[in-house]
């Protein structure tokens, strides 16, 4: 019999004898984890969303005049020395009169007595997917604001500024919920393994006296706190997972959710979550042996 | 006589002026010097509260002595921690006077404790444990809870589970407390075979049947210092407690 064989028997017997005190706390961990990855998963498919606006994002500056070519290469360096931008463009009077006329289709019919030359020409800036926090865009806007000839900068502020308070909003709840994964993980597992401890300390104590070696004796409780942290996490996981799918069947195809593509986490998140909880788990796991094991 | 015996084999065990008290100020042991040689039989007598259980304790390194110095098989038994400690306590097999079983265990669950935790292979644990319960009249007890046990047949699991991994030292307390005449028998052949085959054994026993008769040497205590010590040849003699060689 070799030292793994003896550990796994050990903790086979444990898990048997105190199954109970086990399941809960195995239902205490997935829970957790359920609440952080649900955060964390709204957070990030909130975050690709994010990304899909901000391709869509662009700041507007209107002129007071049309600039000419030499003004317009002077717009485009005063604009490139705030920062890298993925795309300018000049939209002349009679390109926005052209426009407008096309958005109004069927109804183009009011623009009959209207000289051409009546809306105001404008800079079209389409920022770099990387410029996405609300403080540069809102810096930005404020910079734009400032160039020669310039009247007025929209950029869909009021939504823009919602989305990214409702993120931010998101990642202090990601962060809460990671906190209290953290705090149950770790604290429900010391206490079930002290639980154990008290409840075996007769037989620890004679396994120490008939020369168990300490690793003899504290590697089963570690072993279950990585099993507690595996099981645990992938339960979770396998909730959220469930979730997304019924969440997928029952709300795609019409409203809110048809404007994104929610996807669930790429397997590294995956693995880093259950590798967290395992290692939450085993420290728990560890502090319990530390402060209650007499070997 | 005694110097003789004793020094003709390695000691196995060496008691060197150890003294043990507890707070506030009693005295459990004072001053106890002996040499047990390697492969002897030696009985420990005296009233209850003479010290047997507490040199036994120090023996085993369940307790440290207040001062003085004891070593099992060349080694400062207090002074070795962790694997080597837990390697030493292999070799040495314990039967305690509250016998320590896991009463939720079954009788070969209990027996099997001391094999498993120096990684014996199943199958000769299984045999071994198989061959002490015939030994002792229990074979029919293999898969009972040690806890549904009357205290005779719990004391013979605990000896059994002392001598499983073939111990050099088995420290006995009171073996025979709860047996009628054949099973005090059965253990007394038990340890016996197991001091044929090498191991030291030490008995602390209240029980005179176990020791009026026998060649082994008799240590007396009183109070926790010796009251005598005595040769196997002298006991055989008939001479008890202080008709021995006085220390």
């Amino acid at each position: 019999m070799n030292f793994w064989f003896s550990v796994f028997r050990q903790t086979g017997r444990n898990l048997r004898q105190t199954w109970t005190t086990q399941f809960m706390t195995c239902l205490t961990v997935s829970l957790s984890v359920l609440i952080f990855s649900f955060f964390y998963l709204i957070y990030l498919n909130m975050l690709n969303a994010g990304d899909k606006v901000s391709d869509d994002l662009r700041l507007v500056v209107y002129l007071e005049e049309e600039p000419g070519p030499e003004m317009q290469e002077q717009l485009r360096n005063k604009i490139t020395q705030f920062d890298q931008v993925q795309e300018i463009k000049f939209i002349s009077k009679a390109e926005a009169y052209s426009r407008f006329a096309e958005e109004l289709g069927d109804n183009r019919d009011v623009l009959t007595d209207m000289p051409t030359d009546f809306l105001p020409a404008s800079i079209e800036v389409t920022p770099l997917k990387n410029l996405r926090s609300l403080n540069q865009i809102k810096l930005f806007s404020e910079y734009l604001a400032t160039l020669p000839g310039s009247q007025k900068v929209q950029y869909g502020q009021k939504w823009v500024e919602r989305f990214y308070y409702f993120t931010q909003l998101l990642s202090i709840v990601v962060l809460l919920s990671g906190f209290l994964l953290i705090l149950t993980a770790t604290f429900m597992v010391a206490s079930t393994i002290r639980l154990t401890i008290f409840g075996r300390q007769e037989e620890l104590e004679l396994l120490k006296l008939v020369g168990a070696t300490n690793n003899y004796i504290r590697t089963p409780f570690l072993l279950e706190g990585v099993l507690l942290g595996f099981m645990g996490s992938l339960l979770g996981l396998a909730s959220l997972y469930t979730l997304f799918q019924w969440t997928l069947r029952h709300f795609s195809g019409a409203g809110f959710l048809d404007l994104f593509t929610f996807t669930f986490f790429p397997p590294e998140i995956i693995c880093t979550i259950v590798i967290l909880s395992i290692i939450l788990c085993t420290a728990g796991s560890y502090a319990s042996m530390q402060k209650f094991l007499r070997i | 006589m005694t110097e003789t015996t004793a020094s003709s084999r390695t000691a196995m065990i060496e008691v060197i002026k150890v003294s043990k008290s507890y707070p506030p100020n009693v005295t459990a042991l004072s001053d106890i010097s002996v040499s047990i040689a390697s492969g002897e039989i030696f009985f420990l007598i005296g009233r209850s509260g003479a010290g047997k259980t507490t040199l036994l304790k120090l023996l085993c390194n369940m307790e440290r002595p207040s001062n003085g110095l004891i070593e099992v098989a060349g080694m400062n038994i207090h002074q070795v921690t962790g694997n080597k400690l837990a390697k030493l306590r292999q070799k040495v097999g314990v039967a305690y006077q509250d016998f320590r079983l896991l009463t939720d265990r079954t009788v070969a669950e209990n027996i099997a404790i001391s094999m498993e935790v120096s990684y014996k292979k199943p199958q000769i644990i299984r045999s071994r444990v198989r061959s002490l319960l015939a030994q002792l009249q229990l074979e029919d007890k293999h898969d009972i809870l040690t806890g549904d046990l009357s205290r005779g047949e719990q004391q013979r699991v605990a000896l059994a589970r002392a001598v499983a991994n073939s111990p050099t030292l088995i420290l006995v307390d009171e073996p025979t407390g709860n047996l009628d005449a054949t099973s005090t028998a059965q253990v007394m052949e038990l340890l016996v075979r197991c001091s044929k085959s090498g191991a030291t054994i030490v008995i602390a026993t209240h029980d005179e049947t176990l020791y009026r008769h026998s060649t082994h040497r008799v240590m007396k205590l009183h109070n926790g210092t010796i009251a005598s010590l005595t040769s196997g040849n002298d006991q055989g003699a008939g001479a008890t407690g202080g008709g021995g060689d006085e220390i």
